[in-house]
């Protein structure tokens, strides 16, 4: 029957439970291996958080990573919200930053003072990342072709384009590599913590969550979201029109990849290269995003305060190899255990919930 | 009547779900040779006995005896080795299969061999010895409701049952079926067999059965022999101290429609298979200020009816006109703009948001038209018409902001209700379609929804009524139309109708029709 005030509460506490136990439990899980590979837990420990986030660079570059995973994870969510499994995030980023990078090369005669041509890059990349969206969004209402095949095909589409460019047309010819030229200072995103080396990219994805929610809970096409990805069918009935909801959604996911791509180039990388979508040795962020989208559950505020986590182990992750010799893949273990945790009390409950 | 020799002993039965108090101490007991009725809401805990009694549940507590000798069922196995046969509600028989092979399955031959074509006569001469004739070669997926529930009955008899129980049995039958089913029960009670049957319509139960059992709120009430039932005893028993709802007002007739064009025309539909059973060029009017009633058993084209007018799948010819106004090659968006609702008929996948707040589902719908700014999900609004909803149609729900999906039953279709009720209201209210609104409520609940479908009636609107309970469609309809094989074969205007033509017709059968 009616949810009383006594059962929110209980459903408060759970959530916390939840949670707290999840953490707990990768963390032993966590103390396990490092003691397992002759290491001191503490050390490891305070070698992560004081290296992501004790020292202004640590935490410059804890900032850094945490801009493309939060607005991975919301493309992950919004599409959640609505129905629909994005897992092509990883091609979404690629197109992101080849429409940034284009973008810049493009009006790189122009000499556009930054305020105007940082916006203007990075609307290139938004544009890239929502036609890769789009792509598998008007495939699903047209043919019904799951979106979930058209997005694993896309990331590679994206990655044999960014490794096409960046070795031919846009290559750099000094640099020896798979890389492009360097982008024109003016579209270079400026920095927020110039001498520790963070850019502004943070404050660009906090932006995008807040947007997020607002979109979701205050706008007409936001509540049809919600309504399709909860019963599309009961939404039809309802007189919305799931197609054009669906091309909104998924494009709008490609958007939010895009702009997180475009900053990896705008502000971080300041070319286009392989490797992008994700730091060396890491999962890609793509397949991270999924993981923080589970546990933020598809909530601006949750995944904000995932993508935040994660950033700090992602950003801790190389210190725990130079500290105690632990391969620094072993953070990832942690948030598998995270994840795992999450899914499985979750999965609990709605089995009891039947 | 002296002592009863009973076959069938069930005491204290306790049964909860999660927290749900299913049944609370139940005694039941019925006698070799009766037909015992178990009456009652939906929901008072009539099947939950029987489904522990044929082993689909565990009892929580509780002790069973058949033939005086104390019984663990724990498995429908367990059941049928002590002679309990349970016939559900919704036949269980594999499609593909003939009638021999369903009756057979699970008996089919020794471990490794299949060996139908051996047991055949077996099976022949059991259903001689019941007078049950059933075509045994016969694909099961191409025989009408009423055989397919004899097959169900004589795979019961031969697995061993000698203790039949019967789930709601009449609810996908014509009333020339429900005459014949009644029969054959009756020989079977003549000829030693116990058969429980389970039910909430209070007619079948005064007409055919030796002793009732009524059972209201998980409980047993009482049990009674026939000669001690009166309707109004019966109704008590059931209803309890709410008593039953008022009747409301009969059906006038096809004479108090309004003037004007029709509210709903449907001229001529047809529909692709694809969609399900295709409408072979159904045409009929819904006049202004009418209620008209669609009969038909389940899966004759009612639910593509429905959602073909209300522009959920394309119509390949014919046209649909809301008052006076051709929808054809509108959206739904476009057809409830101009005064169409729709209470679908499986509330749970069509009807409601379950993880959004009441006040999200009764927006759903009319939120392109109630939001003063463009494109603003105004908040405030969406929370003051919930409030206002939940009072006015006396929802159980602690506040709006619930999710949907933690409301029971009855309350969830009281929100769809609400929803259509406040859309005609905001749009004008041309036309409602109601696909078996009332499946499933108990008689509360029931009696609500009709309440609302007549004051919108009384309103002006005109109103389809797809059911397929006859008792509802004559009580409800000022004219009814009988759906069969996607084609409509009849119209009989009421307010009186002849229940024997009408099922005739929802059989296939045609005749002339005045």
């Amino acid at each position: 029957m009616a949810a009383g005030v006594s059962e929110r509460k209980k459903m408060a506490m759970e959530f916390a439970v939840t949670y707290a136990a999840a953490g707990a439990l990768a963390l032993a899980c966590g103390a396990v291996f490092i003691v397992a590979f002759g290491g001191d837990v503490l050390v490891a420990l305070g070698t992560v958080l004081r290296s992501s986030l004790g020292t202004w660079g640590g935490f410059a570059q804890t900032l850094n990573k945490f801009c493309p995973l939060l607005l991975a994870s919301l493309a992950v969510a919004f599409g959640m919200r609505g129905g629909h499994f994005n897992i092509g995030v990883d091609g979404q980023i690629y197109a992101g930053a080849i429409g940034m990078t284009g973008t810049a090369f493009a009006l790189e005669g122009m000499n556009l003072p930054w305020p105007v041509f940082v916006p203007l890059g990075l609307l290139g990349g938004i544009l890239g990342g929502w036609f890769w969206g789009f792509i598998p969004g008007i495939l699903r209402v047209r043919f019904q072709v799951s979106e979930i095949f058209v997005t694993v095909m896309l990331n590679f589409v994206a990655l044999y384009l960014v490794d096409y460019l960046a070795n031919g047309p846009w290559n750099d010819p000094l640099a020896g590599e798979a890389i492009s030229l360097p982008i024109p200072d003016a579209s270079v995103l400026p920095q927020v913590m110039p001498r520790a080396g963070a850019h502004a990219g943070f404050l660009i994805a906090l932006a995008a969550a807040v947007g997020m929610y607002f979109f979701m809970t205050r706008t007409i096409a936001g509540y049809e979201i919600r309504a399709v990805g909860d019963n599309p069918r009961a939404a039809r009935f309802g007189g919305i029109n799931v197609a054009r909801v669906t091309l909104i959604i998924m494009p709008t996911c490609g958007a939010l990849s895009g702009l997180a791509g475009a900053i990896e180039v705008s502000g971080f990388h300041q070319s286009l290269l392989l490797g992008i979508s994700g730091a060396e040795g890491a999962p890609n962020y793509g397949a991270m995003a999924i993981l923080i989208a589970v546990i933020g559950r598809n909530n601006p505020l949750g995944v904000t305060i995932a993508a935040a986590v994660f950033a700090v182990l992602v950003s801790g992750s190389d210190s725990l190899q130079r500290s105690i010799g632990l391969p620094g893949a072993a953070v990832f273990v942690f948030q598998a255990i995270i994840v795992l945790t999450v899914v499985f009390v979750q999965a609990r409950r709605s089995v009891r919930a039947g | 009547m002296g002592k009863i020799d009973s076959c069938v002993e069930m005491y204290g039965v306790s049964k909860s779900f999660g927290e749900v108090r299913a049944l609370g101490a139940v005694d039941f007991e019925a006698a070799k040779g009766e037909i015992h009725a178990l009456l009652g809401e939906n929901g008072a805990g009539k099947t939950t006995l029987m489904n522990i009694l044929s082993g689909l549940y565990r009892m929580d507590e509780g002790q069973i005896a058949i033939d005086g000798r104390e019984v663990d069922i724990h498995s429908p196995q367990d059941a049928i080795a002590v002679g309990v046969g349970m016939v559900h509600q919704h036949v269980e028989l594999i499609g593909n299969f003939t009638a021999l092979e369903n009756i057979l399955l699970g008996r089919e031959g020794s471990r490794w061999r299949l060996d139908v074509e051996a047991r055949r006569s077996s099976v022949e001469e059991l259903a001689a010895n019941y007078g049950l004739s059933i075509p045994l070669d016969e694909g099961v997926k191409t025989l009408p409701a009423g055989i397919q529930q004899k097959v169900e009955i004589l795979k019961a008899l031969y697995h061993g049952a000698d203790i039949l129980i019967l789930d709601e049995p009449t609810t996908m039958l014509t009333p020339h079926e429900v005459d014949g089913l009644f029969s054959i029960l009756k020989s079977f009670a003549k000829g030693g067999l116990t058969v429980v049957f389970i039910t909430h319509k209070i007619q079948e139960v005064l007409d055919n059965c030796d002793r009732i059992t009524v059972f209201r709120g998980g409980r047993k009430i009482d049990t009674i022999p026939r000669r001690e039932a009166t309707r109004d005893r019966l109704v008590q028993m059931m209803m309890g101290e709410r008593g039953m709802p008022p009747e409301g007002e009969r059906p006038a007739g096809p004479s108090a429609a309004r003037e004007g064009e029709p509210a709903l025309s449907v001229r001529g539909v047809r529909t692709s298979g694809k969609w399900g059973v295709p409408l072979a060029g159904v045409a009929f009017d819904v006049p202004r200020g009418l209620i008209v009633g669609m009969a038909g058993i389940s899966g004759n084209g009612q639910k593509e009816l429905a959602e073909a007018v209300a522009g959920l799948i394309e119509v390949e010819e014919g046209e649909v006109h809301i008052d006076g106004e051709e929808v054809s090659n509108l959206s739904v968006a476009g057809r409830i703009a101009r005064g169409m609702s729709l209470l679908p008929q499986d509330r749970i996948e069509e009807g409601i948001l379950p993880g959004l707040s009441l006040a999200e589902n009764f927006v759903l719908g009319l939120h392109p038209h109630i939001f003063r700014r463009r494109g603003v999900f105004e908040r405030e609004a969406a929370h003051e018409l919930g409030r206002n909803a939940i009072a006015e149609f006396n929802i159980l729900a602690r506040n709006e902001h619930v999710p949907a999906a933690h409301l029971s039953g009855g309350n969830i279709q009281k929100t769809i209700v609400a929803r259509a009720v406040m859309l005609a209201q905001e749009t004008g209210g041309k036309v409602m379609i109601a696909n078996n609104p009332t499946r499933g409520l108990d008689v509360m609940a029931a009696s609500f929804v009709h309440g609302r479908l007549r004051e919108l009636r009384a309103g002006g609107a005109g109103v389809l009524l797809i059911s397929e309970d006859l008792d509802e469609l004559c009580l409800m309809s000022d004219r009814i139309v009988v759906i069969y094989a996607g084609e409509i074969l009849g119209a009989f205007d009421g307010p009186e109708y002849d229940i024997y033509r009408i099922g005739a017709l929802m059989a296939g059968q045609r005749e002339e029709v005045s």
